[in-house]
């Protein structure tokens, strides 16, 4: 998974390098580790990558210095691999160019090698494929022979040096693609629309699963490149989105919430004292548990530090320091009650058995019942997501019955999958259910 | 009679056409600078004839008149009209529709627009500073300016305007940077040549919300509204793209839009009409012609003054001029004797749709756009049930014609229901195409039914919240509180 951004100026005046860094720290929870800023200025690419979050990565005079009317944007979950400047890609020639791409760029690599291009690492490969069919003809002409070529799932930002912006959605739309406005001075797309709220613009629409847009500096245009084959990552609206974004049309947040009352209906609701939420993503999830049963929600935990996704760190170590410092509890909201915890997902049981854990032996919580906001995770993400192994899922491995005295929870249940597909409220065959089921949209492969 | 029509584009060719439908049987003559093929038809058609040269210019104009000996002079655009045509045809003792020199000047210079709705406390009017220096501009945005509009002081074309929404602290540098990059654009390109003006740079508060469009007759006592006009100025569907002369527009069965109510409707009447009273009030001329009021629907006043016309809007004309029943010739002479409260103006009770189609690089690059074999199928255009009214495109001699750069036809349908309308314009599509395979595009979505939603969504959220502030006594008031300074209220009152 990445958060990527374009932006496209009406206007030569117009700098749109604060716009991507803006629009990136609104998408930095889909990636942490590695950000990147291109930018063209009507003579040149200028391309700056690097290590960390975004806020840390880009100072005022990295951005002073990245004049472009048009930009692109990328954060990552891996850190820079090889060349410092991983990410954004950049191809030299012969249309040069710089490309942000979310997902994974599969079927790239080949088709570059058989091309007889340089091929890298997979966003590389697709960077040098799109330059060398833009150079054979019309722009949107070259996104469907490079669409031919991506078997994953995979969404891309271009620009290039002859001014151009062109974005794609993969046509199994795995993941998420809108384009913005602002008045009559620049347009947007993003990951997600919470990063247009953030610069301001106005969402206008998802891309379609197979839909492309391309921007000149006299035109804009969009081509359905390939035949939607709709596989909407449900994981999305359980985890990885923020609350404030809309996606194919659905309210992130209104999904949450269903899916907080939808726990409530299904399983026992127990003779709990309060609901409490694991900060933050079941925030959601916990209030409208609590508005559906009348039982008092509570605040259970503050954060330490900035805003970790703890589950999708590197390594088990930071794993285990992101939730430790995410999670300081607070005593009195939880001593001697009986409580309702509510999480978003339990993909190896480390976490929330340790949670349980503090809460009863050091917080002095009566009881402790368990409801997760997905379904179980049991197997990985052919797509980018960071889901671990399949023998690293306990979800895969023991019934529900026996994850609860894993994390040693009075009541333990998930959320089930006909719940998650209600509430998200697409249709089933709309969405990509992988991690849930194993099963995948790629040509009914098993992995 | 004999009616002299000045102008070239589709808005002149949908008067052309309602002049042509008069029981009087008129006689049209053309003034232009193009051969427009539709006007020109309904010259011939109609035993007239057309003459071609600078259709802006009083000279040419008061020419043509003298040549044709016409009974009746109608202005189509601005600019002749700030060039002080009316005052020409009028020193020959012809009738003319379209305003003196001094009453245009209410389009013209959106300065004196301004001072005129404060002078006489008209209500929808917006708080406003003037530059007659570009210095003078870049020093108060540095000091003040949040959230503005940056124009032009002059009508210069419709070009020119920057409304920049700055709430984001974050971005306010980079605005910052284009408000005075702007303001430096409008002194060195869209100002350039014009010495008819004293102001040269306007900064107005910005203001948000749907916007129409109220087109008018008056005779500089009473006024002649058509139904409300909506025009939608970004370049591509889902107003996402640069600003345009606009890409297509609708209007409502009746005289209101699907988001406007009769109360919104009848205040927006009342502020042009006030708006000419005062005009006469100042220059002791009587406004005799097109008036038309761009409006926007805001938090401050619910019905507000964006910008004045002089004239019909383009595309907005071309959506009412077909609906009008009444004889326009028989309006055109209540306007000439004053008389025009005796007219009453009836209207066809149907919605519309127009959607204007351009060549690729308009709004841009109207360099790249201009000169390309344009094919428009107008034969089968009408047989689907729309109609063509041609914009910038010239008659080539062997019956061809070539793009001019700007929005090359409009496509007008009437009906019932909206997107109905819209749909049947669409099929037109491909029946506008360039010959040399140079694109040509248009919006899809005017008319259709997930763009109304947005702009009745958008009204509904303005209306509460206009009506809201009208409770609390906030309407065309703004109360701060600065440290050190205390309470400030900003009253229009």
């Amino acid at each position: 998974m990445a958060g990527i951004i374009g932006l496209y100026g009406y206007d030569t005046a117009w700098k749109m390098a604060r716009f991507a860094y803006y629009g990136l720290m609104a998408l930095q929870h889909r990636g942490q580790e590695s950000c990147g800023i291109s930018v063209y200025d009507g003579e040149r690419i200028l391309c700056e990558g690097r290590a960390g979050m975004v806020d840390q990565a880009f100072g005022e005079a990295e951005l002073e210095g990245l004049r472009g009317w048009v930009g692109i944007g990328q954060v990552d979950p891996e850190p820079p691999m090889g060349r410092p400047r991983a990410k954004p890609s950049f191809a030299k020639g012969p249309v040069g160019l710089s490309l942000v791409c979310d997902g994974s760029a599969a079927g790239a690599a080949e088709a570059a090698r058989e091309r007889g291009l340089s091929a890298g690492d997979p966003q590389g490969a697709l960077a040098e494929l799109l330059s060398n069919g833009l150079a054979e003809g019309d722009p949107l002409d070259a996104v469907e022979g490079v669409a031919e070529a991506l078997k994953g799932a995979c969404n891309f930002i271009a620009l290039t040096e002859r001014g151009e912006m062109i974005a794609y959605r993969g046509e199994l739309g795995v993941k998420p693609m809108v384009v913005g406005n602002f008045g009559f001075d620049y347009g947007a797309i993003a990951s997600e629309s919470c990063a247009l709220d953030v610069i301001g613009a106005d969402l206008k629409a998802d891309l379609w699963p197979g839909e492309a847009y391309l921007f000149t500096p006299w035109s804009i245009e969009r081509r359905r490149i390939k035949r939607a084959n709709p596989k909407y990552c449900a994981f999305e609206y359980v985890y990885l989105a923020r609350p404030d974004s809309i996606m194919n049309g659905k309210s992130v947040y209104e999904v949450r919430m269903r899916i907080g009352e939808r726990l409530a209906s299904e399983s026992g609701i127990g003779d709990v004292d309060s609901v409490l939420a694991v900060p933050e993503t079941a925030i959601p999830f916990a209030m409208s548990f609590s508005n559906a049963t009348g039982k008092p929600i509570g605040m259970g935990f503050v954060q330490t530090g900035r805003r970790v996704r703890s589950a999708i760190r590197p390594t088990q170590f930071e794993r285990l320091v992101g939730v430790q410092l995410k999670l300081n509890p607070i005593r009195s909201a939880m001593a001697g009650k009986k409580v309702m915890l509510i999480d978003d997902s339990v993909v190896r049981g480390t976490t929330t058995k340790n949670t349980v854990k503090v809460m009863r032996n050091r917080m002095g919580a009566k009881e402790v019942h368990v409801r997760i906001g997905s379904p179980r995770i049991v197997s990985p993400c052919p797509f980018g997501i960071e889901v671990p192994d399949k023998d690293e899922l306990i979800a895969a491995h023991l019934s529900e019955e026996e994850v609860g005295k894993v994390v040693e929870a009075d009541t333990f249940h998930w959320l089930s999958l006909e719940g998650l597909v209600d509430a998200i409220g697409l249709p089933r065959g709309d969405l990509c259910l992988g991690c849930f089921t194993g099963e995948y949209p790629l040509h009914g492969d098993r992995i | 009679m004999k009616v002299l029509l000045v102008g070239e584009g589709s808005r002149e060719h949908a008067i052309a056409s309602a002049i042509c439908r008069s029981p009087q049987g008129p006689k049209l003559y053309g003034a232009m600078r193009l051969r427009n093929p539709g006007i020109r038809e309904l010259c011939l058609r109609s035993g007239g004839d057309l003459i071609l040269g600078d259709s802006m210019d009083p000279g040419f104009i008061s020419k043509a008149a003298d040549r044709f000996s016409v009974d009746f002079v109608f202005i189509g655009p601005e600019e002749p009209l700030f060039r002080g045509a009316a005052n020409a045809i009028e020193g020959m003792g012809i009738p003319c529709i379209g305003a003196r020199r001094e009453a245009a000047e209410i389009e013209m210079s959106k300065a004196f627009m301004r001072r005129l709705m404060w002078k006489h406390k008209i209500p929808g009017r917006l708080r406003f500073q003037a530059f007659r220096d570009l210095e003078d501009a870049l020093a108060y945005i540095e000091e003040y300016a949040e959230s503005v509009a940056i124009k032009p002081a002059r009508q210069a074309g419709g070009k020119g305007v920057k409304v920049i929404a700055d709430f984001q602290a974050y971005l306010s540098k980079e605005k910052g940077h284009v408000k005075t990059e702007h303001a430096r654009a409008i002194e060195t390109k869209y100002m350039k040549g014009y010495t008819d003006i004293e102001d040269r740079i306007l900064i107005e508060e910005r203001v948000e919300g749907p916007e129409y469009t109220i087109q008018m007759f008056t005779d500089g006592d009473s006024v002649a509204p058509f139904p409300l006009v909506q025009d939608n100025k970004n370049a591509y569907d889902m107003d996402i793209g640069p600003e345009t002369g606009g890409m297509g527009s609708i209007s409502g069965r009746g005289m209101l839009l699907p988001f406007i109510t009769q109360e919104e409707y009848e205040a927006s009447v009342d502020i042009v009409r006030r708006c000419v009273k005062a005009l006469e009030a100042e220059l002791g001329v009587k406004y005799k012609g097109v008036i038309s009021g761009q409006m926007m629907l805001t938090p401050l006043w619910g019905p507000t003054i964006i910008e004045f016309y002089s004239r019909f809007g383009d595309p907005e004309g071309v959506n009412v001029l077909p609906l009008l029943k009444t004889d326009i010739v028989e309006v055109m002479e209540a306007i000439a004797s004053g008389k025009l409260h005796k007219v009453k103006m009836e209207f066809e009770e149907a919605a519309t749709v127009v959607k204007c189609f351009a060549p690729r690089g308009y709004p841009e690059r109207r360099d790249l756009a201009a000169g390309h074999p344009v094919r428009i199928d107008a034969g089968s255009i009408r047989a689907m049930g729309c109609d063509v009214f041609y914009g910038s495109v010239d008659l080539t001699p062997d019956r061809g014609m070539i793009t001019g750069g700007s929005r090359i036809c409009e496509v007008f349908a009437k009906g019932d229901d909206l997107s109905e309308i819209s749909d049947r314009v669409e099929r037109c599509s491909p029946l506008i195409s360039c010959s040399d395979g140079w694109g040509v595009f248009h919006r899809s979505d005017i008319g259709s039914a997930p763009l109304l939603g947005r702009r009745i969504e958008q009204s509904n959220l303005i209306r509460d919240v206009y009506r809201y502030r009208m409770g609390k006594g906030l309407v065309g008031t703004e109360v701060d509180w600065i440290p050190g300074k205390g309470k400030i209220v900003h009253s229009a009152w």
